[in-house]
């Protein structure tokens, strides 16, 4: 248990700045994650926590100790990496004990914690195993094991599920919760799936060209985008974005009025969620079925408006329609969000 | 259809294959058979097996008995595996740093490791004889093991450099963070990676060590530090030319290669096979 504190960190490969003024406190016990597109610093802000990067400048502590001079082995992390980086010569129970019988640890106490570790995470059966004699799942166990018996303050992970194919990640994260339900560890998590964001986070941070658009709990950034970035970013499939107008603070779409009491003058970007929409013979978006795709519980209908905008809404699995059909969409404005032309959020209504 | 034209091809590359085979081991079988005939017979019947009177052994006996012939033979085996083992230890240090390492003239170092493999060393014989006698180690075998660890640095950092910056570099940060110094994650992290590659290097950097006569014969021609190849002309005199021990030395000295060939021919396969040398 510890708490993590990032202070005017800054990052910069030559004139390249890489991470901006990054200012972040992580309390203990929680499980913060960082997401972003690919190439927008998370990675390499995880790795400067870890000390493989060096600071420009800024200062890191864990703890309230200050931590950003000292060896990556002195900070008291642990981390998982994406493509596991297991030893391949040495067999699980020897990867996952490496570490600590570098540090001169009791054997007695190596196997203690190595046996907890392989209990927690179901390795037992498989210590005698080479990681090439292991499913990517399994090495991935392995890769978190060797980080539990180090029994660090923090737990760094960068990408740990992005090897995996789509089933094996959905079950490695409800394993990596409950792994953090039990151990009540610090965790920061690095991913650029937002899915895995929502699910694991208990505080996210949305980075874009190595600065931070937004930190929040999931359903704060959800309801309450800062910007245009994050609200295009949080949620699947993502938000639809229309150009619209804003006149006496009222939001309308071609002829259509949608909000009001908006304080915003002139052209406008109109963010609705595709699971906002729902098919009303009222409702004001109108438009042709461009393309229907059918999940069995639910079904996307891509439209083409009225207005030559494309919009794509969520809907139960109950509704069938075909390419050409006509379709009339109803949204509650209360759940529409209005951002300016530089992507700012105007607020609901 | 398909079927019939797979074997077609798969019968044409292994005939191909096999006269390649039977050229490589051609001159080696008749240097192995000759060794075990008379002279007579070597003149007279070069291709004959060595059957009843033209089997002689009288070329091993003079090679193992009334020579110093056990004596070269340890000198090449010394200078061989002590070269070895610096250009095998040197080559991977050096490949390890320039491409792990981000430091400001590191493309100059990489090109200045590497650029030995287009000058032939033997163009600096002179100066290299003239550094041996300024260093007093005429007639040693330091003089070649330092004279073969440097001609053979080039290729081998070369390839291990290749090789290294294939090793992901996420297993040598789990090193770190478990708290390696960078030695050790070199000894025992990156080296038992790319034991193939050892062993690819062992074999390309042993052979011309072992077969050289040039520099024995230039830098340490004494009677004490001969090694095989140099050992064997003293069967090849002015007027007459033992051939049957001449046969037999060459014969004894390919052996050591031969074992070490075997030894490591399964790591070398696997070291070529996933692109080790580029043309």
């Amino acid at each position: 248990m510890a708490t993590l504190e990032l202070k005017s960190v800054k990052k910069a490969f030559g004139d390249t700045t890489v991470i901006q003024n990054m200012e972040l406190a992580v309390e203990h016990g929680e499980l913060v994650v960082f997401v972003g597109p690919s190439g927008c610093g998370k990675s390499t802000l995880l790795r400067m926590i870890a000390g493989l990067e060096t600071l420009t400048a800024g200062e890191i502590h864990i703890d309230g100790q200050r931590i950003d001079h000292q060896p990556p082995s002195n900070r008291g992390i642990a981390m998982v990496f994406q493509s596991y980086a297991l030893y391949p010569h040495k067999d699980v129970r020897g990867n996952l004990g490496f570490s600590l019988k570098h540090a001169k640890v009791d054997k007695s106490e190596i196997d203690k914690r190595v046996n907890i570790a392989a209990d927690i995470l179901g390795l037992q059966d498989l210590m005698g195993r080479k990681p090439r004699e292991l499913s990517g799942g399994q090495r991935q166990r392995v890769a978190i094991g060797r980080a539990i018996v180090r029994e660090p303050q923090v737990f760094l992970f960068d990408e740990p599920l992005s090897n995996l194919d789509a089933a094996l990640r959905v079950h490695m994260r409800v394993e990596i919760l409950k792994l953090h339900q039990r151990l009540k560890n610090t965790m920061v998590y690095v991913t650029h799936d937002q899915v895995e964001a929502m699910t694991l986070a208990d505080r996210i941070v949305v980075f874009r060209d190595g600065s931070v658009e937004q930190v929040g709990t999931p359903l704060e950034l959800y309801r309450e985008p800062a910007n245009r970035f994050v609200a295009g970013f949080i949620g699947s499939p993502a938000m639809n974005f229309l150009e619209a107008a804003c006149q006496s603070e009222q939001v309308s779409l071609g002829a259509t009025h949608l909000c009001k009491r908006v304080h915003a003058d002139g052209d406008v970007t109109l963010g609705i969620r595709p699971e906002h929409l729902r098919v009303d013979e009222r409702g004001q978006l109108r438009g042709e079925v461009q393309v229907f795709e059918h999940l069995g519980g639910e079904a996307f209908v891509h439209l083409l408006l009225e207005d030559g905008q494309q919009l794509v809404a969520r809907l139960d699995g109950e509704h069938h329609m075909r390419p050409g059909d006509r379709c009339v969409l109803g949204v509650d404005p209360q759940k529409c969000h209005v951002f300016d032309l530089a992507g700012l959020r105007i607020g609901n209504v | 259809m398909r079927r019939v034209q797979d074997h077609l091809s798969s019968t044409v590359i292994h005939a191909v294959l096999l006269a390649w085979t039977l050229l490589a081991v051609f001159p080696l079988v008749l240097i192995l058979i000759n060794s075990f005939k008379t002279r007579k017979a070597i003149f007279g019947d070069a291709l004959g097996l060595p059957i009843g009177k033209s089997l002689s052994l009288k070329g091993y006996e003079s090679v193992m008995a009334n020579s110093d012939f056990p004596m070269f033979f340890g000198n090449s085996l010394t200078v061989t595996c002590v070269s070895l083992f610096f250009i095998l230890l040197f080559g991977a240090m050096a490949a390890h740093a320039v491409s792990e390492y981000e430091f400001k003239g590191n493309t100059f170092i990489s090109l200045y490791l590497i650029v030995g493999i287009m000058v032939p060393i033997r163009l600096g014989t002179v100066a290299l004889l003239d550094l041996i006698v300024g260093l007093g180690l005429t007639n040693t075998l330091t003089a070649l093991i330092l004279v073969y660890t440097a001609q053979g640095l080039p290729i081998a950092i070369f390839i291990f450099t290749e090789f290294l910056r294939s090793v992901s570099r996420e297993i040598k940060d789990s090193a770190r963070i478990d708290g390696l110094s960078e030695y050790r994650i070199f000894f025992e992290v990156v080296l038992p990676l790319v034991r193939p590659v050892i062993a690819t290097v062992a074999v390309f950097s042993m052979i011309p060590i072992w077969n050289d006569l040039w520099f024995p014969l230039i830098l340490s021609p004494g009677e004490e530090t001969r090694t095989v190849t140099l050992g064997v002309q003293q069967f090849i005199g002015q007027y007459t030319v033992k051939w049957g021990s001449v046969l037999a030395a060459l014969s004894v000295a390919i052996m050591p290669v031969l074992v070490m060939y075997i030894i490591f021919s399964r790591q070398l396969i696997r070291g070529i096979t996933t692109g080790a040398v580029k043309g």
